[in-house]
């Protein structure tokens, strides 16, 4: 899952963004609002975290500016204020949600696990594929029962398969939604970690669930 | 008392007085000038009737239908006469008192005896009030008659009853009138003043937008009503800064919260390296310190509102302290490899103190290093104008938009360019010289240029010629 950070003082983006890779998930961290907006307008992320109170341009601008290009994808907006009229601003120009800092991460990871959840209305939290169960508010993942140990990226390039699962999902879609913008993707990096959770879940099984699809990808399926 | 009570009280009160004290005066004098009009009447008729008896050489007294024809105006008029001998009896009388009983009283024999007239009221039983002269007759010495014409009082009686009746029953109404038109006009005149009662409540409520609707007049009431609702505008104003300023406030205080919140949770979710411990920390302290630097700055700002900052009043001399903050400023800007240059400086003392003078300056000179590029200097100038002295630190640094200008020495206030280009500001500083330079009379000015630099300039009154300057090395 990638997630963009617009958020103008530093430690804060630092420490949201540690926070959330230390999660698995993918994260850029931009301190500018018209940057920010054109990086959200260009990539796919899945969530955004935008700051109210930005340089250049606010970050109710930056929502409007995002809605406006018919992107959905969930925001949750960050605010030093504690007045109700900047938070009703944020939600009515297309915030899905809000914090108000100072924040706890806990809360701000459970906000973003709730934010994720929402695209997909059919998985009410822990994702499922046949035996293989996915919790994102524990990162623990089980097969038959089984705990299987993974890897922070592991962990990541999983969920993003049990998100779309019966998709076939190109290496491009892949990197930009499992690893940030510092991911160089010419290289093979990709398959190797595909093959990595081919031995922790599919190795001495008789039913295998993640398929290379020739010529394009990966998919995750049951049959 | 509601006060449109007690204007109507007063009013009727004093409206009653008057009414009174006139009737009063009315009745009497209407009452004497009628008395004096029938004594006149009276005299004359008297006069007449001895001017008569004189030309006949008073002898012999004629019958009544002679003495008829002689005063004429006796049948036509309510008026009688009598005619008495020195013994009081009575020897003639006119037709109209043939039945009456009426004697003449002593008084008017006595009087008469010694020569005089006498007007007099007598009540006689079955008879209506009269008034009476009697007017004797002497000749060579001797009493020959006394004459006596009387009239009746009866319409004078009537009249002044009739006068009495029409003040008792006039004055109550009238004042029943007046009241009630008076009860009626204080209403009318107090209620805009209710109005503007009403409206007070709401604001106090806590609604500042209301404002009262100012009458067309010009007068007592519009005159209130405009001081209202300057008294609001400017409350509302001083609320809506207090608000912004405690909203701002607020959030400088939250972000280095949320960073020390952010930082430690982060920190405590898993066992970590000893480093990293240190750099949350560290972190931290930085925070702190920031945290304290706000306070600190709030606080000073708060007591210099409420007047509690104490400022001395003495000889300062600015090119020894200019002199000595170059010094100061240079080793700040070795740091970022910036030159701090002392471009002119002239003698000028002004009446302050030094020590906020100092900060005033270290401020501007801390500005002027931290937004200048690595390499770059800063000019300080000290020139004397016009009694002023002009102290002035030029930066070749970020510069300052044009619409930024008027609100940098607001609190809190800080450009965008100067949030990007140091995390350290409190956008405290300069509210903070801003107020140093008011309070010893001065105004500080900027002039700046994106990408070139800013300069700004403090400018203080000089102290009298008269003053010393202090001794070096103070």
């Amino acid at each position: 899952m990638r997630i963009l950070v617009i958020e103008d003082e530093t430690k804060v983006g630092c420490f949201i963004k540690r926070a959330l890779d230390e999660e698995s998930y993918a994260v850029d961290l931009c301190e500018d609002g018209a940057k920010g907006l054109q990086m959200a307008l260009n990539t796919n992320y899945d969530l955004l975290i935008v700051d109210l109170m930005l340089p250049s341009l606010s970050g109710l601008e930056i929502l409007k500016g995002v809605r406006q290009a018919r992107i959905q994808t969930p925001i949750l907006i960050l605010t030093a204020q504690s007045q109700v009229d900047q938070r009703v601003k944020g939600l009515d120009a297309g915030a899905d949600d809000y914090l108000t800092k100072p924040f706890a991460i806990d809360e701000l990871l459970a906000r973003i696990r709730a934010l994720l959840r929402r695209g997909s209305t059919e998985s009410p939290g822990v994702l499922q594929i046949d035996d293989l169960a996915l919790n994102p508010a524990t990162r623990e993942v089980t097969r038959g029962g089984q705990r299987i140990e993974l890897t922070l990226k592991e962990y990541a390039l999983l969920e993003y398969l049990m998100r779309h699962t019966g998709r076939v999902l190109t290496r491009p879609m892949i990197s930009e939604h499992v690893w940030n913008q510092d991911f160089d993707t010419f290289t093979n990096v990709i398959d190797v970690y595909v093959n990595y959770l081919r031995n922790k879940i599919d190795r001495g099984r008789s039913k295998k669930l993640i398929h290379t699809i020739r010529g394009s990808g990966y998919m995750l399926k049951a049959d | 008392m509601p006060l449109r009570v007690r204007l109507t009280l007063w009013y009727g009160t004093a409206l009653a007085l008057i009414l009174i004290i006139f009737s009063t005066i009315l009745y009497v004098i209407t009452a004497r000038s009628l008395r004096d009009a029938v004594d006149q009447s009276l005299e004359e008729t008297a006069a007449a009737a001895v001017r008569s008896l004189e030309e006949r050489g008073f002898l012999p007294l004629i019958d009544e239908g002679e003495l008829m024809s002689q005063f004429p105006e006796l049948a036509r008029i309510d008026k009688f006469f009598q005619i008495f001998s020195p013994s009081g009896t009575i020897t003639i009388r006119s037709p109209n008192v043939k039945q009456h009983e009426m004697p003449l009283s002593r008084q008017a024999l006595e009087v008469a005896y010694s020569g005089r007239s006498l007007l007099e009221f007598a009540k006689y039983p079955k008879e209506p009030p009269l008034r009476l002269i009697s007017v004797p007759i002497i000749y060579r010495g001797n009493l020959l008659y006394i004459i006596q014409v009387g009239t009746s009082m009866d319409s004078v009686e009537v009249t002044l009853n009739r006068l009495l009746l029409v003040l008792l029953v006039s004055i109550p109404i009238t004042l029943a009138v007046s009241l009630a038109g008076g009860w009626f006009m204080a209403g009318r005149a107090l209620r805009p003043v209710d109005a503007i009662t009403l409206a007070a409540q709401r604001i106090a409520g806590g609604d500042l937008t209301q404002r009262l609707t100012v009458p067309a007049s010009a007068d007592e009431i519009g005159r209130l009503t405009n001081t209202f609702n300057a008294m609001i505008d400017r409350l509302e104003t001083s609320f809506r800064q207090i608000r912004q300023f405690s909203s701002d406030a607020s959030h400088e205080l939250r972000t280095p919260l949320t960073v020390m919140k952010g930082e430690t949770e982060l920190a405590l979710r898993r066992p970590r390296e000893t480093d990293d411990y240190k750099v949350v920390l560290e972190s931290n302290l930085e925070e702190i310190d920031r945290m304290t630097r706000i306070v600190d700055e709030l606080l000073f700002l708060s007591r210099a509102d409420m007047g509690e900052v104490k400022m001395e009043h003495l000889p300062v001399p600015l090119d020894t302290l200019v002199e000595d903050l170059h010094r100061q400023a240079s080793l700040l800007g070795q740091e970022g490899d910036i030159q701090v240059v002392l471009r002119t400086t002239a003698p000028a003392v002004v009446l302050g103190d030094e020590l906020r003078l100092r900060e005033l300056f270290l401020n501007l000179l801390d500005n002027a290093v931290k937004y200048s590029r690595p390499g770059g200097t800063v000019d300080i100038a000290l020139t004397i104008e016009l009694g002023h002295a002009k102290v002035s630190v030029t930066d070749h640094g970020i510069g300052i938009a044009q619409d930024d200008q008027p609100q940098i020495f607001d609190r809190f206030y800080r450009t965008d360019a100067a949030r990007a280009h140091t995390k350290k500001g409190t956008g405290l500083g300069l509210s903070i010289c801003a107020w140093i330079v008011e309070s010893h009379h001065g105004r500080i000015e900027v002039q700046s240029q994106v990408g070139e630099g800013s300069t700004f300039t403090a400018i203080l009154p000089l102290a009298p010629a008269s003053t010393k300057r202090p001794l070096a090395g103070r």
